[in-house]
């Protein structure tokens, strides 16, 4: 059966078949997008209270953490390496900043205190960005054993820096942040911006509509500041050309060593700022707040159009990858299942994804 | 050889068609299953309840959702279960999120995490949820005066109480006199720490008839739990040891491992806390001589008891605090319906 069915391509390859495969061409170009529209249209159908714009805007706020860390693994992915680290880089970032932010906060204006968490939070996650990008374009170790090798350290260390405990933030204002709205619509029409005002007897907090989640914002601001780093500069440029050949790329004068190290403390950069925004929106910090969302990024990347062979994948991919794991993983909720098949539905959607991404190879091998 | 090559490494039109339509298939197969599990009982009331669990599958929280479901069912609410499939804050909070959007009258919750949970329930409580701690508790577990009030009630084991319970029953069955050794999970973990505790405070209450030999953490592994037994046992110390308390499943069945090498089994006695069924095998078998059961079934109940109080306005019968109670079972009881009924069940 098998080999019938395989000799059929090679028959169509003879023909002009192009408007034969039409369909099918359309389907592999946008079919994540097609996917993730009739997830949506699926879900809103059959779990009621589903398509509620206050239900996106918490999926987008939930997914800011996963989809961060996914938009450092997708310039990895693109260069053709892999970056096995990044859950406990977030993990010990948020350790870090917490630790800062509970020691200086209360006696520093709350700008200085997020700053400072800000700045140690990213500057200690650096460190294990560059050291796998030396280890890896330097020493020329394989990424997967080198990142490997960072994940234990990474984890030893935030659980070290925290004394095996998660680290508590109880300044004021600091979860305001995390869990914060740009907007507040007040039930007597009121506006304001920011926080709520103090006024507010008699007010119940359900009556009180809330806009654009912090985590939301920042995470597009991420998203935006990624897309025009891939596709408008130079950075970008030499990301694919590394993960499409190295040996082509350093004969056309690209600092692959270089440029290497760069996408390694990228990725660390990226996992650390996850870090520190789950300490604000969570107020506290723990060295395994990240662990469980590291394969969610790399699937994320994954379904998003990637190829793990490098070379291949853009920014939108991911962030469409990122919404389908969201909605599948909300959706299941509102239709009440058990959210074990939270894991068959995604697991499903990857090996999907890839077959997809071979087809469309087949079309262009064949056109 | 063109067409193996295209064979081997990629799939004909049809075979991809084929795939996509078995997904598609399972999709749809996935919304059978949320049609059926999610049709709700004969219901007098239109209340909807949520039960989030620490873990999804683990049988102390199974056991919880049927005492919980039991009592929906007796009362005329609909329960929705639900829970991470880890441990992690990190995987509760969206869960958290999507039962706010999704409109629940209750969240009955086993917190995975006592301040990053916070945030999350203080947005359900904003979003007019009742919410109800269950087996863990948010801020330091005092509703009253602590820094998290806005909970009704936190509803779970007293462990300092069952530490001590173990203790006395450990101590009575060693015949009151000689010594014991403890097998703790992990520093830092407040409900096994409160348990080492308080069977600490029952040795020092025998007034030096019993003494604390030693205690050791074993990072909720058997195997490590295993070796620091056995190299108890073997030390100097080994002879002093009549009773080993293990904090867990994994530290009892390991300290009971070595005391078989040892061959000291049926000398030394060994006390389980929790009581999956696992420790209840382990007891018919010798391996543990007392298991210390938890009621999660009684807090699932309680707590949906207490979600129906506060939404018909009988607050006054609602307790910010109600310890659940321990049983404890040998070998004499194992069979008794007050032990059968107080042993986890896995489905």
């Amino acid at each position: 059966m098998k080999v019938s069915d395989a000799a059929t391509p090679s028959a169509n390859q003879s023909q002009p078949g192009k408007t034969a495969l039409r369909p099918l061409d359309i389907v592999s170009r946008g079919w994540s997008w097609l996917f993730l529209l009739l997830l949506i249209i699926f879900f809103s159908i059959t779990g009621q209270g589903f398509l509620n714009i206050f239900n996106f805007q918490t999926i987008g706020a939930d997914m800011s953490l996963v989809l961060i860390m996914a938009l450092g693994q997708t310039f990895v992915i693109l260069s053709g390496g892999i970056d096995l680290s990044v859950g406990f880089v977030m993990g010990m970032a948020s350790v870090a900043s917490a630790l800062v932010m509970s020691r200086i906060g209360g006696s520093a204006p709350l700008l200085v205190v997020v700053l400072a968490g800000l700045t140690v939070g990213l500057g200690v996650g650096l460190i294990p960005g560059l050291v796998n990008g030396l280890v890896i374009a330097r020493l020329r170790v394989p990424p997967f054993i080198v990142t490997l090798g960072m994940y234990g350290i990474a984890r030893g260390a935030g659980f070290i820096l925290s004394g095996g405990q998660p680290v508590s933030v109880q300044t004021n204002g600091i979860g305001q942040i995390g869990n914060g709205y740009l907007l507040y619509l007040l039930p007597d029409g009121r506006l304001s911006f920011f926080h709520l005002p103090s006024n507010l007897q008699g007010v119940r907090p359900s009556q009180i509509v809330q806009l654009l989640p912090f985590p939301l914002i920042l995470l597009v601001i991420v998203v935006l500041i990624c897309a025009w780093l891939l596709s408008q500069t130079r950075f970008g440029r030499h990301t694919y050309a590394v993960g499409g050949s190295e040996e082509a790329s350093r004969r056309a004068g690209i600092p692959v060593a270089r440029h290497t190290i760069l996408i390694y403390m990228l990725s660390a950069l990226l996992a650390s700022l996850a870090g520190v925004l789950y300490t604000m929106r969570f107020s506290n910090g723990a060295a395994d707040v990240g662990d469980p969302l590291l394969l969610t990024s790399i699937a994320a990347v994954i379904i998003g159009g990637a190829s793990l062979f490098g070379g291949e994948g853009t920014v939108l991919g991911t962030v469409i990858g990122a919404l389908i794991i969201a909605i599948i993983q909300n959706g299941l909720i509102f239709l009440g299942i058990n959210p074990f098949w939270q894991f068959i539905a995604v697991g499903a959607v990857i090996i999907l994804a890839v077959l997809v991404d071979q087809a469309k190879k087949q079309l262009v091998e064949r056109s | 050889m063109e067409d193996t090559e295209l064979g081997n490494k990629s799939l004909s039109r049809r075979e991809f068609l084929a795939g996509t339509a078995a997904v598609l298939a399972g999709g749809s197969l996935l919304a059978a299953c949320g049609g059926s599990t999610s049709t709700p009982g004969s219901s007098s009331t239109n209340y909807t309840f949520v039960l989030i669990q620490g873990v999804k599958g683990d049988p102390f929280y199974v056991t919880m959702q049927k005492g919980a479901q039991a009592m929906a069912d007796k009362l005329g609410v609909k329960l929705l279960v639900d829970g991470p499939a880890q441990f992690s804050a990190t995987l509760q909070a969206p869960i958290v999120d999507a039962y706010i959007a999704k409109k629940v009258d209750v969240m009955i919750i086993a917190a995975c995490d006592k301040q990053a949970m916070i945030a999350p329930l203080q947005r359900a409580n904003d979003a007019g949820i009742k919410v109800i701690s269950v087996d863990t508790f948010i801020g330091n577990g005092d509703y009253t005066s602590g820094p998290v009030t806005f909970p009704l009630s936190y509803i779970g084991s007293d462990n300092v109480q069952g530490g001590m319970i173990a203790g006395q029953a450990l101590i009575k069955s060693i015949g009151n006199k000689g010594g014991i050794y403890i097998e703790n999970v992990t520093p830092g973990i407040s409900t096994t720490d409160q348990r080492q505790q308080g069977c600490e405070q029952a040795i020092k209450a025998t007034n030096g008839a019993v003494t604390l030999v030693g205690s050791n953490y074993d990072n909720d592994s058997a195997a490590t739990a295993s070796q620091q037994v056995s190299a108890l046992l073997s030390s100097s110390k080994g002879t002093k040891v009549n009773g080993i308390f293990g904090t867990n499943l994994f530290s009892a069945e390991g300290s009971a491992q070595a005391v078989k090498n040892a061959n000291k089994q049926g000398q030394i006695k060994i006390a389980n806390f929790d009581a999956p069924q696992q420790a209840i095998v382990d007891l018919n078998n010798g391996v543990v001589d007392l298991v210390i059961a938890q009621k999660p079934s009684d807090m699932g109940s309680t707590a949906v008891q207490y979600g129906v109080y506060a939404l018909t306005g009988k607050t006054s019968s609602i307790h910010k605090r109600v310890a659940t109670g321990y049983v404890v079972i040998d070998k004499t009881n194992v069979n008794d319906p007050a032990s059968q009924a107080a042993i986890y069940k896995s489905s």
